[in-house]
């Protein structure tokens, strides 16, 4: 995987980049893949090259579910990146995946970043943005052959009860 | 017990260049100016300095050209990778040097054209560098300054403790009329409430524009030596009580990993900070708790326990902290209103308030007399402070720390 232009970044994911490169080649079948360790067997994220729970450095990328729910978002008015100002205001996530939560320690999870988009890719709307609100990964295919995550509401009733910031 | 190397080191000299957004000056030379006012202060000469540390993110001038510059023939010199919270850490690298010996007086300075040249806030220049490693993972979603990598911890604090954007107004308010008595504040205009409320949002619900601190040119200079040294120098000797840096929490590169995730890097360094200090958060008569946005204070007061966690919202509102509060913040603006210089100049405050001699409008300031009348082109020194600490921040990963007594 070479060099790819988007939003005026020069976004550079050359093969030897063993914590990114299979990031992206799963996200271009349209799955949502994270690290699993070989020895222990516990996913992580970020993707690193060892496990940060028993320090192997075996590790396979593994597919999962793509769902969670929002455990954090901004909703950026001001970009320092000028390729997203015809974005603004764009919500970026951190969303909290569905496996292992709270393993191998209560606080862990997997908490991915991305935005939250609606079914045409554009920034979704702030007031439907809220912590805890139930997501999924969609794949966003660029006509220069990369495909970014994202995440979009999947309309699935929340766990807890939904938070959002009162102006 | 409290550690052996406290009260072994001082600092006995610190200096600055303006505080600006249009230098028209190289870092070499704000460097060399802020170096030779430092060394000026302490009355030391290029001679009986013999070490240099200096950090960077690119973006100054190495201290081998500083040395050359003012004669002086450095033992030891580094220039270290790193923005907030290395100031810190690197009064902590000197005393170490010192230690074992490298050397015996070393000047620290940091160097930046932060408005004029590489901008901290990421726009320009960093902006369009080309994307690659566990960046791909953040910015091709609009996810690159500060603001934002730091952002998703403090929404949930709002949401875990419910604090207000009206409580993280007050730390700008009360920072905004500590400089209006500092001539130096590059922003001296108090503020309201409200002011910080109308002012446009840069990322919601985190941050308008006044709860963001300045970008700002200029350099800044801290010397270190020994107590026995500092003992036959210029300025009363300001006590190095103890120190740590740069600390971290869990996952320090990823810190959503471990929840919770307003926890910052400080809450490890506190107990650590204070056992070798062998003092606690009540004996602290003045903090200088770095400002890069508004919410950085709430955390850190917290994460110190200058507050229980979740109180951070009340402690800065309540007026604590403010000049005639019990433990006064910033006292010359910080971040938000003198300039910004990656906690340098919380340092530098906080050496002249426990020397009396925090440069204000009264007239005789220079002497240490001052008349304790707060407010607007009035008096900014806190009466008698005897014990400072300094709270670095570095990212929700990790920070510093630093308590100096006189
Ligand atoms: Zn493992």
């Amino acid at each position: 995987m070479p060099t790819y232009e988007y939003r005026g970044l020069i976004l550079n994911i050359p093969e030897f980049d063993q914590e990114h490169a299979g990031y992206f080649e799963y996200a271009r079948r349209h799955q949502l893949a994270v690290k699993r360790c070989l020895d222990c067997g516990l996913l992580r994220w970020e993707p690193g090259p060892s496990c940060p729970f028993c320090t192997s450095l075996r590790w396979e990328w593994t597919p999962v579910s793509g769902r969670g729910e929002i455990y954090s978002y901004q909703i950026v008015y001001h970009t320092v990146l000028p390729g997203f100002r015809d974005w603004v205001p764009y919500p970026i996530v951190l969303v909290e995946l569905d496996e292992q939560r709270g393993v191998p320690t209560p606080g862990y999870g997997l908490r991915i970043t991305a935005n939250l988009v609606d079914e045409h890719f554009r920034p979704e709307r702030e007031e439907r943005v809220a912590i805890g609100a139930r997501v999924e990964a969609v794949f966003m295919d660029l006509p220069n052959g990369l495909t970014l995550p994202q995440f979009t509401l999947s309309g699935e009733p929340p766990r807890t009860p939904l938070w959002r910031h009162k102006e | 017990m409290a550690h052996p190397l406290r009260d072994k080191y001082c600092i006995v000299g610190v200096g600055e260049t303006e505080y600006s957004q249009r230098s028209g000056r190289t870092t070499r030379a704000m460097a060399v100016e802020a170096v030779k006012k430092a060394m000026d202060d302490a009355g030391l000469t290029p001679q009986e300095v013999d070490g240099l540390l200096s950090y960077h993110m690119g973006d100054s001038t190495p201290s081998t050209a500083v040395a050359s510059d003012l004669g002086i023939r450095p033992n030891f010199f580094m220039d270290v990778s790193g923005g907030g919270s290395s100031t810190e850490a690197l009064i902590g690298l000197a005393m170490g040097a010192i230690e074992v010996g490298m050397c015996h007086t070393v000047a620290i300075y940091r160097s930046m054209n932060g408005y004029t040249q590489v901008r901290i806030g990421g726009t320009g220049a960093r902006a369009s560098t080309p994307v690659s490693g566990s960046e791909l993972l953040t910015r091709p979603y609009g996810l690159m300054s500060p603001l934002q990598r730091f952002a998703f911890a403090f929404t949930r604090h709002m949401m875990e403790y419910g604090t207000t954007s009206e409580q993280l107004a007050m730390v700008k308010v009360v920072h905004s009329r500590h400089a209006s008595a500092n001539p130096k504040a590059f922003k001296k205009e108090p503020v309201t409430v409200e002011d910080v409320l109308n002012s446009r949002w840069i990322v919601k619900p985190v941050a308008h524009l006044l709860d963001c601190c300045l970008e700002t040119d200029n350099a800044t200079c801290i010397i270190v030596t020994s107590a026995e040294r500092a003992r036959h120098l210029r300025q009363r000797p300001i006590y190095i009580m103890a120190v740590q840096g740069r600390g971290s929490r869990t996952f320090p590169d990823n810190p959503w990993a471990e929840a919770p995730i307003t926890r910052i890097g400080g809450h490890y360094i506190a107990p650590r900070i204070f056992q070798m200090a062998g003092v606690g958060p009540e004996d602290i008569d003045i903090t200088g708790c770095y400002d890069a946005f508004t919410f950085t204070v709430v955390l850190q007061f917290e994460a110190y326990g200058f507050c229980k966690v979740g109180e951070g919202g009340y402690y800065v509102s309540s007026g604590i902290i403010q000049l005639g509060g019990k433990r006064p913040n910033n006292t010359s603006g910080g971040h938000l209103c003198e300039g910004y210089t990656h906690g340098m100049n919380m340092v530098i405050e906080n050496v002249r308030q426990l020397r009396g001699q925090a440069d204000d409008y009264c007239p005789g300031w220079r002497e240490g007399r001052h008349t304790y009348q707060y407010g607007p082109g009035g008096c900014r020194q806190v009466r008698d402070p005897e014990i400072a600490m300094n709270m670095g921040w570095g990212t929700p990963g990790y920070g510093s720390a630093l308590i100096l007594r006189r």
